[in-house]
Protein backbone atom coordinates (compact mmCIF):
# COMPACT_ATOMS: atom_id res chain seq x y z
CA UNK A 1 0.00 0.00 0.00
CA UNK A 2 1.12 3.50 -0.44
CA UNK A 3 0.58 6.57 1.54
CA UNK A 4 -1.98 9.15 0.56
CA UNK A 5 -0.26 11.71 -2.25
CA UNK A 6 3.41 10.03 -2.76
CA UNK A 7 4.87 11.85 -5.31
CA UNK A 8 4.95 8.97 -8.62
CA UNK A 9 8.86 10.36 -9.24
CA UNK A 10 10.00 7.75 -7.48
CA UNK A 11 9.09 5.32 -9.59
CA UNK A 12 10.97 7.04 -12.88
CA UNK A 13 14.39 7.67 -11.55
CA UNK A 14 16.32 10.89 -12.43
CA UNK A 15 20.30 10.44 -12.42
CA UNK A 16 21.20 12.67 -9.62
CA UNK A 17 23.46 14.90 -11.68
CA UNK A 18 20.20 16.29 -13.53
CA UNK A 19 19.07 19.02 -10.90
CA UNK A 20 16.56 20.60 -12.88
CA UNK A 21 14.06 18.01 -14.44
CA UNK A 22 10.61 19.16 -13.24
CA UNK A 23 8.76 17.22 -10.48
CA UNK A 24 5.91 15.46 -11.85
CA UNK A 25 2.75 17.62 -9.98
CA UNK A 26 0.86 13.65 -10.07
CA UNK A 27 0.52 12.29 -7.00
CA UNK A 28 -0.91 8.82 -6.30
CA UNK A 29 -3.34 9.19 -4.12
CA UNK A 30 -5.29 6.46 -2.32
CA UNK A 31 -9.11 6.13 -3.15
CA UNK A 32 -8.61 8.21 -6.09
CA UNK A 33 -5.91 7.00 -8.45
CA UNK A 34 -6.71 4.11 -9.84
CA UNK A 35 -4.87 0.70 -7.80
CA UNK A 36 -4.02 -2.70 -8.81
CA UNK A 37 -6.88 -3.93 -6.79
CA UNK A 38 -9.20 -1.57 -7.83
CA UNK A 39 -8.24 -2.93 -11.18
CA UNK A 40 -8.35 -6.28 -10.52
CA UNK A 41 -11.66 -6.23 -9.69
CA UNK A 42 -13.39 -4.65 -12.56
CA UNK A 43 -12.67 -7.73 -14.50
CA UNK A 44 -15.10 -10.73 -14.58
CA UNK A 45 -13.73 -14.55 -13.92
CA UNK A 46 -13.19 -14.99 -17.60
CA UNK A 47 -11.60 -11.48 -17.99
CA UNK A 48 -13.75 -9.27 -19.17
CA UNK A 49 -13.41 -6.04 -18.40
CA UNK A 50 -15.85 -3.30 -17.33
CA UNK A 51 -13.53 -0.35 -18.76
CA UNK A 52 -16.08 2.13 -17.83
CA UNK A 53 -15.81 1.61 -14.40
CA UNK A 54 -12.38 2.16 -14.47
CA UNK A 55 -12.37 5.50 -16.84
CA UNK A 56 -13.56 7.91 -14.51
CA UNK A 57 -11.08 6.86 -12.12
CA UNK A 58 -8.10 6.70 -14.12
CA UNK A 59 -9.60 10.14 -15.85
CA UNK A 60 -9.82 12.29 -12.05
CA UNK A 61 -6.94 10.67 -10.10
CA UNK A 62 -4.68 8.40 -12.97
CA UNK A 63 -3.27 5.09 -12.72
CA UNK A 64 -0.90 3.93 -10.19
CA UNK A 65 2.78 3.13 -11.82
CA UNK A 66 2.55 -0.48 -10.79
CA UNK A 67 -0.50 -0.97 -13.49
CA UNK A 68 0.21 1.48 -16.11
CA UNK A 69 1.89 -0.86 -19.01
CA UNK A 70 -1.48 -3.44 -18.85
CA UNK A 71 -3.64 -0.55 -18.23
CA UNK A 72 -2.46 1.52 -21.18
CA UNK A 73 -2.71 -1.76 -23.77
CA UNK A 74 -6.39 -1.58 -23.09
CA UNK A 75 -6.47 2.35 -23.75
CA UNK A 76 -4.08 2.31 -26.74
CA UNK A 77 -6.70 -0.65 -27.99
CA UNK A 78 -4.38 -3.54 -28.13
CA UNK A 79 -7.25 -5.27 -26.66
CA UNK A 80 -10.88 -5.62 -26.80
CA UNK A 81 -12.37 -5.42 -23.41
CA UNK A 82 -14.82 -7.83 -24.29
CA UNK A 83 -12.23 -10.39 -24.42
CA UNK A 84 -11.10 -13.31 -22.01
CA UNK A 85 -8.16 -13.74 -20.80
CA UNK A 86 -7.19 -16.70 -22.91
CA UNK A 87 -7.88 -15.06 -25.99
CA UNK A 88 -6.12 -12.03 -24.74
CA UNK A 89 -3.25 -14.57 -24.23
CA UNK A 90 -3.42 -15.91 -27.32
CA UNK A 91 -3.68 -12.76 -29.25
CA UNK A 92 -0.62 -11.77 -27.40
CA UNK A 93 1.66 -14.95 -28.01
CA UNK A 94 0.63 -14.05 -31.57
CA UNK A 95 1.70 -10.65 -31.66
CA UNK A 96 5.07 -11.80 -30.12
CA UNK A 97 6.04 -13.43 -33.25
CA UNK A 98 4.84 -11.70 -35.85
CA UNK A 99 7.31 -9.03 -33.86
CA UNK A 100 9.52 -11.57 -33.88
CA UNK A 101 9.58 -12.23 -37.52
CA UNK A 102 9.69 -8.44 -38.45
CA UNK A 103 12.69 -8.17 -36.39
CA UNK A 104 14.49 -11.32 -37.90
CA UNK A 105 13.67 -9.53 -40.90
CA UNK A 106 15.15 -6.29 -40.27
CA UNK A 107 18.06 -7.86 -38.69
CA UNK A 108 18.82 -9.94 -41.81
CA UNK A 109 19.35 -6.39 -43.48
CA UNK A 110 21.29 -5.26 -41.47
CA UNK A 111 22.46 -7.23 -38.43
CA UNK A 112 22.76 -4.08 -35.54
CA UNK A 113 18.63 -4.36 -35.05
CA UNK A 114 18.74 -7.20 -32.45
CA UNK A 115 22.24 -7.07 -31.55
CA UNK A 116 21.80 -5.19 -28.62
CA UNK A 117 23.95 -2.52 -29.76
CA UNK A 118 22.69 0.83 -32.32
CA UNK A 119 23.67 3.30 -34.57
CA UNK A 120 24.27 7.34 -34.79
CA UNK A 121 26.58 7.37 -38.39
CA UNK A 122 24.78 7.19 -41.19
CA UNK A 123 25.47 3.32 -43.22
CA UNK A 124 24.40 4.80 -46.70
CA UNK A 125 24.09 8.09 -47.97
CA UNK A 126 22.41 9.55 -51.24
CA UNK A 127 24.06 11.56 -53.48
CA UNK A 128 22.01 13.58 -55.17
CA UNK A 129 19.24 15.06 -52.74
CA UNK A 130 15.65 13.68 -53.05
CA UNK A 131 16.65 10.62 -55.61
CA UNK A 132 16.78 7.00 -54.18
CA UNK A 133 17.54 4.77 -57.05
CA UNK A 134 20.05 2.05 -56.29
CA UNK A 135 22.87 3.54 -57.97
CA UNK A 136 22.81 7.02 -56.74
CA UNK A 137 23.89 5.56 -52.96
CA UNK A 138 27.06 5.13 -51.55
CA UNK A 139 27.10 2.48 -48.92
CA UNK A 140 28.94 3.61 -45.65
CA UNK A 141 29.21 0.91 -43.69
CA UNK A 142 30.64 -2.75 -44.43
CA UNK A 143 27.54 -4.49 -43.45
CA UNK A 144 25.88 -2.18 -46.62
CA UNK A 145 28.94 -2.77 -49.00
CA UNK A 146 28.09 -6.45 -48.15
CA UNK A 147 24.71 -5.92 -48.96
CA UNK A 148 24.99 -3.98 -51.96
CA UNK A 149 27.61 -6.53 -53.56
CA UNK A 150 24.92 -9.12 -53.64
CA UNK A 151 22.81 -6.85 -55.87
CA UNK A 152 21.38 -3.46 -55.82
CA UNK A 153 18.85 -2.92 -52.94
CA UNK A 154 15.22 -2.22 -53.27
CA UNK A 155 13.89 0.51 -52.50
CA UNK A 156 12.13 0.07 -49.59
CA UNK A 157 15.54 -0.97 -48.06
CA UNK A 158 17.46 2.36 -49.31
CA UNK A 159 14.70 4.33 -47.75
CA UNK A 160 14.39 2.37 -43.87
CA UNK A 161 18.51 2.29 -44.11
CA UNK A 162 18.57 5.87 -44.52
CA UNK A 163 16.48 6.53 -41.77
CA UNK A 164 18.29 4.23 -39.16
CA UNK A 165 21.33 6.94 -37.60
CA UNK A 166 18.33 9.36 -37.25
CA UNK A 167 16.95 6.80 -34.97
CA UNK A 168 20.05 6.57 -33.10
CA UNK A 169 20.78 10.23 -33.04
CA UNK A 170 17.69 10.69 -31.27
CA UNK A 171 17.61 7.31 -29.48
CA UNK A 172 20.17 8.64 -27.04
CA UNK A 173 18.52 12.28 -26.48
CA UNK A 174 15.13 10.86 -25.61
CA UNK A 175 14.42 11.81 -21.64
CA UNK A 176 17.79 11.15 -20.81
CA UNK A 177 17.59 12.58 -17.82
CA UNK A 178 16.05 9.07 -16.04
CA UNK A 179 18.50 6.19 -14.71
CA UNK A 180 16.53 4.07 -16.92
CA UNK A 181 18.73 4.74 -20.12
CA UNK A 182 21.70 5.09 -18.39
CA UNK A 183 21.53 1.15 -19.41
CA UNK A 184 22.56 0.93 -22.82
CA UNK A 185 20.20 -2.07 -23.43
CA UNK A 186 17.06 0.12 -22.71
CA UNK A 187 18.28 2.14 -25.48
CA UNK A 188 19.01 -0.36 -28.18
CA UNK A 189 15.55 -1.68 -26.86
CA UNK A 190 14.09 1.70 -28.28
CA UNK A 191 16.23 1.85 -31.67
CA UNK A 192 15.28 -1.61 -32.28
CA UNK A 193 11.34 -0.56 -32.07
CA UNK A 194 11.40 2.18 -33.83
CA UNK A 195 13.76 0.55 -36.66
CA UNK A 196 11.15 -2.51 -36.97
CA UNK A 197 8.46 0.22 -36.64
CA UNK A 198 10.17 2.45 -39.47
CA UNK A 199 10.58 -1.28 -41.42
CA UNK A 200 6.35 -2.37 -41.50
CA UNK A 201 5.09 1.50 -41.58
CA UNK A 202 6.83 2.48 -45.20
CA UNK A 203 4.75 5.40 -44.99
CA UNK A 204 5.49 7.24 -41.90
CA UNK A 205 8.62 5.72 -41.41
CA UNK A 206 10.67 7.60 -38.82
CA UNK A 207 9.55 11.16 -38.09
CA UNK A 208 11.58 13.05 -34.96
CA UNK A 209 9.77 13.00 -31.62
CA UNK A 210 8.26 9.39 -32.20
CA UNK A 211 11.16 8.35 -30.30
CA UNK A 212 9.66 10.40 -27.56
CA UNK A 213 6.30 8.75 -27.56
CA UNK A 214 7.94 5.10 -27.74
CA UNK A 215 9.86 5.82 -24.56
CA UNK A 216 7.32 5.09 -21.89
CA UNK A 217 6.01 2.10 -23.84
CA UNK A 218 9.36 0.66 -23.12
CA UNK A 219 9.46 1.64 -19.83
CA UNK A 220 5.99 0.66 -18.62
CA UNK A 221 6.43 -2.73 -20.51
CA UNK A 222 8.76 -5.33 -19.95
CA UNK A 223 8.57 -7.60 -22.88
CA UNK A 224 9.81 -5.99 -26.19
CA UNK A 225 7.48 -7.23 -28.43
CA UNK A 226 4.42 -5.68 -26.08
CA UNK A 227 5.48 -2.37 -26.18
CA UNK A 228 6.21 -2.25 -29.66
CA UNK A 229 2.33 -3.13 -30.43
CA UNK A 230 1.30 -0.45 -27.77
CA UNK A 231 3.46 2.28 -29.82
CA UNK A 232 1.96 0.40 -33.11
CA UNK A 233 -1.49 1.46 -31.44
CA UNK A 234 -0.41 4.80 -30.29
CA UNK A 235 0.72 5.74 -33.92
CA UNK A 236 -2.51 4.47 -35.75
CA UNK A 237 -4.36 6.49 -33.44
CA UNK A 238 -2.43 9.55 -33.64
CA UNK A 239 -2.66 9.16 -37.73
CA UNK A 240 -6.47 9.24 -37.36
CA UNK A 241 -6.88 11.54 -35.14
CA UNK A 242 -4.96 14.13 -37.13
CA UNK A 243 -6.49 13.21 -40.46
CA UNK A 244 -9.61 13.09 -38.43
CA UNK A 245 -9.22 16.83 -36.97
CA UNK A 246 -7.69 18.42 -39.41
CA UNK A 247 -8.27 17.94 -42.95
CA UNK A 248 -5.48 19.90 -44.74
CA UNK A 249 -3.19 17.62 -43.14
CA UNK A 250 -5.24 14.79 -44.64
CA UNK A 251 -4.55 16.76 -48.08
CA UNK A 252 -0.94 17.65 -47.13
CA UNK A 253 0.21 14.27 -46.70
CA UNK A 254 -1.83 13.23 -49.38
CA UNK A 255 0.31 15.97 -51.82
CA UNK A 256 3.58 15.39 -50.23
CA UNK A 257 3.17 11.36 -50.44
CA UNK A 258 2.50 11.67 -54.10
CA UNK A 259 5.69 13.94 -54.78
CA UNK A 260 8.04 12.76 -52.86
CA UNK A 261 7.25 9.17 -53.96
CA UNK A 262 5.72 8.63 -56.90
CA UNK A 263 5.91 4.86 -56.54
CA UNK A 264 3.04 3.22 -57.40
CA UNK A 265 0.48 2.24 -54.58
CA UNK A 266 0.23 5.35 -53.38
CA UNK A 267 -3.53 6.06 -53.89
CA UNK A 268 -4.35 2.96 -52.32
CA UNK A 269 -2.42 4.17 -49.48
CA UNK A 270 -4.37 7.62 -49.43
CA UNK A 271 -7.43 5.30 -49.21
CA UNK A 272 -6.76 3.27 -46.35
CA UNK A 273 -5.61 6.54 -44.46
CA UNK A 274 -9.70 7.87 -45.65
CA UNK A 275 -10.71 4.72 -44.31
CA UNK A 276 -9.20 5.17 -40.98
CA UNK A 277 -10.85 8.62 -40.70
CA UNK A 278 -14.26 6.76 -41.34
CA UNK A 279 -13.90 4.15 -39.01
CA UNK A 280 -12.59 6.98 -36.17
CA UNK A 281 -15.58 8.87 -37.17
CA UNK A 282 -18.22 6.11 -36.65
CA UNK A 283 -16.24 5.02 -33.38
CA UNK A 284 -16.82 8.44 -32.25
CA UNK A 285 -20.49 8.15 -32.71
CA UNK A 286 -21.22 4.12 -31.35
CA UNK A 287 -18.90 5.45 -28.15
CA UNK A 288 -22.14 7.83 -26.95
CA UNK A 289 -24.14 4.23 -26.35
CA UNK A 290 -21.35 1.69 -25.11
CA UNK A 291 -18.72 1.94 -22.88
CA UNK A 292 -15.75 2.10 -26.04
CA UNK A 293 -12.41 4.13 -25.07
CA UNK A 294 -13.03 7.59 -25.57
CA UNK A 295 -11.09 9.45 -27.79
CA UNK A 296 -9.59 11.67 -26.01
CA UNK A 297 -6.82 13.60 -27.84
CA UNK A 298 -8.66 14.96 -30.25
CA UNK A 299 -10.99 17.15 -27.69
CA UNK A 300 -7.65 17.74 -25.49
CA UNK A 301 -6.12 19.33 -28.42
CA UNK A 302 -9.16 21.22 -28.99
CA UNK A 303 -9.78 22.19 -25.84
CA UNK A 304 -6.64 23.91 -25.45
CA UNK A 305 -6.94 25.66 -28.59
CA UNK A 306 -9.99 26.90 -27.27
CA UNK A 307 -8.72 28.01 -24.38
CA UNK A 308 -5.52 29.67 -26.02
CA UNK A 309 -8.37 31.23 -28.49
CA UNK A 310 -8.47 34.56 -27.54
CA UNK A 311 -4.48 34.80 -27.05
CA UNK A 312 -4.21 33.51 -30.34
CA UNK A 313 -6.89 35.59 -31.94
CA UNK A 314 -5.69 39.01 -30.02
CA UNK A 315 -2.25 38.64 -29.82
CA UNK A 316 -1.15 36.92 -32.93
CA UNK A 317 -0.39 38.85 -35.76
CA UNK A 318 1.77 36.58 -37.49
CA UNK A 319 3.19 32.85 -37.90
CA UNK A 320 6.21 34.02 -35.43
CA UNK A 321 3.46 35.15 -32.72
CA UNK A 322 1.61 31.27 -33.53
CA UNK A 323 4.44 30.01 -33.07
CA UNK A 324 5.69 31.14 -29.39
CA UNK A 325 2.69 30.71 -28.01
CA UNK A 326 1.89 27.73 -28.84
CA UNK A 327 5.56 26.70 -27.61
CA UNK A 328 5.18 28.40 -24.58
CA UNK A 329 2.68 26.24 -23.79
CA UNK A 330 5.01 23.27 -23.90
CA UNK A 331 5.23 21.67 -20.53
CA UNK A 332 3.49 24.12 -18.84
CA UNK A 333 -0.06 22.64 -19.37
CA UNK A 334 -2.45 21.81 -17.12
CA UNK A 335 -3.27 18.65 -18.14
CA UNK A 336 -5.52 18.50 -15.32
CA UNK A 337 -7.57 21.78 -17.02
CA UNK A 338 -7.07 20.21 -19.86
CA UNK A 339 -8.69 16.90 -19.72
CA UNK A 340 -11.90 18.19 -18.27
CA UNK A 341 -12.30 20.80 -21.08
CA UNK A 342 -11.62 17.78 -23.16
CA UNK A 343 -14.32 15.80 -21.47
CA UNK A 344 -16.82 18.73 -21.84
CA UNK A 345 -16.34 19.29 -25.75
CA UNK A 346 -16.94 15.78 -26.07
CA UNK A 347 -19.67 15.58 -24.46
CA UNK A 348 -20.85 18.55 -26.27
CA UNK A 349 -19.80 16.25 -29.63
CA UNK A 350 -21.71 13.12 -28.74
CA UNK A 351 -24.92 15.59 -28.15
CA UNK A 352 -24.27 16.90 -31.69
CA UNK A 353 -23.76 13.70 -33.50
CA UNK A 354 -26.24 12.03 -31.84
CA UNK A 355 -28.99 14.97 -33.62
CA UNK A 356 -27.50 14.24 -37.17
CA UNK B 1 26.50 44.38 -25.99
CA UNK B 2 25.40 41.84 -24.21
CA UNK B 3 22.61 43.48 -22.36
CA UNK B 4 19.30 41.31 -22.04
CA UNK B 5 16.68 44.52 -22.69
CA UNK B 6 13.01 45.12 -22.84
CA UNK B 7 11.83 43.11 -26.01
CA UNK B 8 10.26 46.08 -27.60
CA UNK B 9 13.01 48.93 -27.98
CA UNK B 10 14.86 47.63 -30.86
CA UNK B 11 15.88 49.97 -34.12
CA UNK B 12 16.15 46.43 -36.26
CA UNK B 13 14.59 43.47 -35.68
CA UNK B 14 16.13 40.34 -37.98
CA UNK B 15 15.22 36.82 -38.52
CA UNK B 16 18.10 34.70 -38.66
CA UNK B 17 17.81 30.60 -39.26
CA UNK B 18 19.77 28.12 -37.72
CA UNK B 19 19.61 25.17 -40.10
CA UNK B 20 22.17 22.01 -40.15
CA UNK B 21 22.12 18.12 -39.39
CA UNK B 22 20.34 16.46 -36.65
CA UNK B 23 22.48 16.32 -33.18
CA UNK B 24 25.05 19.02 -34.42
CA UNK B 25 23.96 21.41 -31.15
CA UNK B 26 21.46 23.82 -32.98
CA UNK B 27 19.14 24.31 -30.04
CA UNK B 28 22.19 24.34 -27.53
CA UNK B 29 23.51 27.31 -29.98
CA UNK B 30 20.50 29.11 -29.81
CA UNK B 31 19.67 28.72 -25.71
CA UNK B 32 23.16 29.72 -25.56
CA UNK B 33 23.08 32.92 -27.35
CA UNK B 34 19.66 33.79 -26.18
CA UNK B 35 19.58 32.50 -22.42
CA UNK B 36 23.01 32.32 -21.54
CA UNK B 37 21.85 28.20 -21.15
CA UNK B 38 22.99 24.73 -22.30
CA UNK B 39 21.56 21.34 -21.61
CA UNK B 40 23.61 18.53 -21.61
CA UNK B 41 19.84 16.49 -21.79
CA UNK B 42 18.58 18.42 -24.37
CA UNK B 43 15.79 16.71 -26.59
CA UNK B 44 15.51 16.31 -30.29
CA UNK B 45 13.50 19.46 -31.32
CA UNK B 46 10.60 18.76 -32.85
CA UNK B 47 8.67 21.58 -35.22
CA UNK B 48 10.05 24.70 -35.09
CA UNK B 49 10.88 27.47 -32.02
CA UNK B 50 12.27 30.92 -32.19
CA UNK B 51 13.99 32.79 -29.12
CA UNK B 52 14.89 36.46 -29.54
CA UNK B 53 18.00 38.73 -28.24
CA UNK B 54 18.75 42.57 -28.77
CA UNK B 55 22.41 43.58 -29.26
CA UNK B 56 23.44 46.80 -29.78
CA UNK B 57 25.56 47.36 -33.19
CA UNK B 58 26.83 51.17 -33.51
CA UNK B 59 24.31 53.47 -31.43
CA UNK B 60 21.13 51.11 -32.79
CA UNK B 61 19.80 48.20 -30.93
CA UNK B 62 19.73 45.32 -33.30
CA UNK B 63 17.02 42.43 -32.03
CA UNK B 64 17.81 39.11 -33.52
CA UNK B 65 14.60 36.88 -33.74
CA UNK B 66 16.45 33.45 -34.01
CA UNK B 67 14.60 30.46 -35.34
CA UNK B 68 15.91 26.88 -34.75
CA UNK B 69 14.05 23.91 -36.35
CA UNK B 70 14.24 19.85 -36.79
CA UNK B 71 17.62 18.72 -38.95
CA UNK B 72 15.55 15.66 -40.24
CA UNK B 73 15.14 15.76 -43.77
CA UNK B 74 12.19 14.97 -43.99
CA UNK B 75 10.67 18.67 -41.93
CA UNK B 76 11.62 20.21 -45.24
CA UNK B 77 8.17 20.25 -45.68
CA UNK B 78 8.00 23.53 -43.70
CA UNK B 79 10.84 24.76 -45.27
CA UNK B 80 9.59 27.93 -47.28
CA UNK B 81 7.96 29.10 -43.94
CA UNK B 82 10.89 28.62 -42.28
CA UNK B 83 13.06 30.57 -44.16
CA UNK B 84 10.67 33.23 -45.06
CA UNK B 85 12.17 36.68 -44.49
CA UNK B 86 15.35 35.15 -43.35
CA UNK B 87 18.07 38.14 -43.63
CA UNK B 88 20.93 35.72 -41.72
CA UNK B 89 21.74 32.11 -41.32
CA UNK B 90 24.41 30.14 -39.00
CA UNK B 91 24.99 26.96 -40.86
CA UNK B 92 25.57 24.40 -38.39
CA UNK B 93 27.94 21.16 -38.21
CA UNK B 94 30.08 18.93 -35.94
CA UNK B 95 33.14 19.00 -35.78
CA UNK B 96 33.29 15.75 -34.45
CA UNK B 97 30.98 14.16 -37.39
CA UNK B 98 32.94 14.49 -40.62
CA UNK B 99 29.36 13.48 -42.72
CA UNK B 100 27.49 16.84 -40.78
CA UNK B 101 30.43 18.55 -42.59
CA UNK B 102 29.69 17.08 -45.66
CA UNK B 103 25.75 17.40 -45.47
CA UNK B 104 26.54 21.59 -45.17
CA UNK B 105 26.74 21.70 -49.30
CA UNK B 106 22.96 20.73 -49.03
CA UNK B 107 22.43 22.74 -46.86
CA UNK B 108 23.63 25.77 -48.39
CA UNK B 109 22.02 24.98 -51.88
CA UNK B 110 18.23 24.82 -49.82
CA UNK B 111 19.04 27.83 -47.83
CA UNK B 112 19.82 29.87 -51.10
CA UNK B 113 17.15 28.45 -52.84
CA UNK B 114 14.70 29.62 -50.63
CA UNK B 115 16.26 33.01 -49.36
CA UNK B 116 17.14 36.44 -51.17
CA UNK B 117 20.95 36.67 -52.76
CA UNK B 118 22.02 39.06 -49.41
CA UNK B 119 21.22 36.41 -46.99
CA UNK B 120 24.20 36.78 -44.69
CA UNK B 121 26.16 33.04 -43.85
CA UNK B 122 28.05 31.85 -41.02
CA UNK B 123 29.10 28.51 -41.65
CA UNK B 124 29.54 27.30 -38.01
CA UNK B 125 31.84 24.24 -36.93
CA UNK B 126 30.35 23.15 -33.26
CA UNK B 127 31.54 20.95 -30.25
CA UNK B 128 34.99 22.47 -30.98
CA UNK B 129 35.37 21.57 -27.37
CA UNK B 130 35.69 18.12 -28.18
CA UNK B 131 39.14 18.20 -29.35
CA UNK B 132 40.04 14.69 -28.96
CA UNK B 133 37.21 13.55 -31.39
CA UNK B 134 37.50 16.07 -33.88
CA UNK B 135 36.98 14.90 -37.46
CA UNK B 136 36.92 18.15 -39.65
CA UNK B 137 40.00 20.39 -39.61
CA UNK B 138 40.06 24.16 -39.44
CA UNK B 139 41.78 24.13 -42.91
CA UNK B 140 39.21 22.43 -44.44
CA UNK B 141 35.86 24.31 -42.90
CA UNK B 142 37.98 27.82 -43.97
CA UNK B 143 38.84 26.50 -47.35
CA UNK B 144 34.89 25.53 -47.86
CA UNK B 145 34.13 28.96 -46.23
CA UNK B 146 35.87 31.11 -48.63
CA UNK B 147 35.45 29.13 -51.73
CA UNK B 148 31.31 29.57 -50.91
CA UNK B 149 31.74 33.38 -49.69
CA UNK B 150 30.18 32.61 -46.47
CA UNK B 151 31.22 33.79 -43.18
CA UNK B 152 33.24 31.07 -40.52
CA UNK B 153 33.72 30.47 -36.86
CA UNK B 154 34.26 27.55 -34.89
CA UNK B 155 32.36 27.49 -31.98
CA UNK B 156 31.19 25.59 -27.91
CA UNK B 157 28.31 26.08 -27.13
CA UNK B 158 29.12 23.93 -24.07
CA UNK B 159 32.01 26.12 -23.29
CA UNK B 160 30.30 29.49 -24.62
CA UNK B 161 33.06 29.47 -26.94
CA UNK B 162 32.85 31.74 -29.77
CA UNK B 163 28.64 31.08 -29.46
CA UNK B 164 28.67 35.18 -28.66
CA UNK B 165 31.13 36.18 -31.11
CA UNK B 166 29.43 34.21 -34.08
CA UNK B 167 25.77 35.54 -33.51
CA UNK B 168 27.10 39.39 -33.30
CA UNK B 169 29.13 39.11 -36.12
CA UNK B 170 26.44 37.91 -38.46
CA UNK B 171 24.00 40.60 -37.17
CA UNK B 172 26.51 43.58 -37.59
CA UNK B 173 26.93 42.26 -41.03
CA UNK B 174 23.66 42.33 -41.37
CA UNK B 175 23.29 45.52 -40.27
CA UNK B 176 26.10 46.67 -42.55
CA UNK B 177 23.80 45.47 -45.76
CA UNK B 178 20.76 46.98 -44.75
CA UNK B 179 22.29 50.42 -43.41
CA UNK B 180 23.78 50.55 -46.64
CA UNK B 181 20.94 49.83 -48.70
CA UNK B 182 19.70 52.36 -47.11
CA UNK B 183 21.75 54.62 -47.69
CA UNK B 184 21.47 53.74 -51.61
CA UNK B 185 17.84 54.61 -51.09
CA UNK B 186 18.26 58.11 -49.55
CA UNK B 187 20.12 58.51 -52.18
CA UNK B 188 17.79 58.09 -54.86
CA UNK B 189 14.96 60.54 -54.92
CA UNK B 190 13.30 57.86 -57.16
CA UNK B 191 13.26 55.08 -54.70
CA UNK B 192 11.78 57.21 -51.27
CA UNK B 193 8.40 56.90 -51.87
CA UNK B 194 8.74 53.15 -51.56
CA UNK B 195 9.65 53.18 -48.27
CA UNK B 196 11.33 49.99 -46.99
CA UNK B 197 13.26 48.79 -49.40
CA UNK B 198 15.52 46.16 -47.72
CA UNK B 199 16.12 43.29 -50.12
CA UNK B 200 17.56 41.08 -48.01
CA UNK B 201 14.05 39.44 -46.89
CA UNK B 202 10.33 40.64 -46.97
CA UNK B 203 8.71 39.54 -44.26
CA UNK B 204 10.24 39.73 -40.42
CA UNK B 205 13.45 41.84 -40.82
CA UNK B 206 11.76 45.47 -41.23
CA UNK B 207 13.42 49.26 -39.94
CA UNK B 208 11.40 50.12 -37.48
CA UNK B 209 12.31 53.68 -37.37
CA UNK B 210 14.35 54.03 -39.89
CA UNK B 211 11.79 53.79 -42.42
CA UNK B 212 11.46 56.69 -45.04
CA UNK B 213 7.76 56.67 -45.06
CA UNK B 214 6.78 56.38 -41.65
CA UNK B 215 3.84 58.75 -40.24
Amino acid sequence: MWSTGEPADSYYAVRPECTDVPKSRFKIRAGKTLSARKWQTAFSPEGHLDIGKTLSRIQRGGIHPSIRGEVWEFLLGCYDPRSTFDEREQMRQRRRTQYARWKEECSEIFPVVGSGRYITAPVITEDDAGSSDADAIAATSEIVKELTSRGPLDKKVIQWLLTLHQIGLDVVRTDRTLVFYENKENLSKLWDILAVYAWIDTDVGYCQGMSDLCSPMIMLLEDEADAFWCFERLMRRLMMWALEYDPDLFDMYEESDSASDKAEGSKGRAKSIRHYGKFERENMKNGAGTEAPLPISVFLVASVLKDKSAKLLTEARGLDDVVKILNDMTGNLDAKKACSGAMKLHKKYLKKAKKT
Amino acid sequence: MGAYRADEDYDYLFKVVLIGDSGVGKSNLLSRFTRNEFSLESKSTIGVEFATRSIHVDDKVVKAQIWDTAGQERYRAITSAYYRGAVGALLVYDVTRHVTFENVERWLKELRDHTDSNIVIMLVGNKADLRHLRAVTTEDAKAFAERENTFFMETSALESLNVENAFTEVLTQIYRVVSRKALEVGDDPAALPKGQTINVGDDVSAMKKVGCCSA
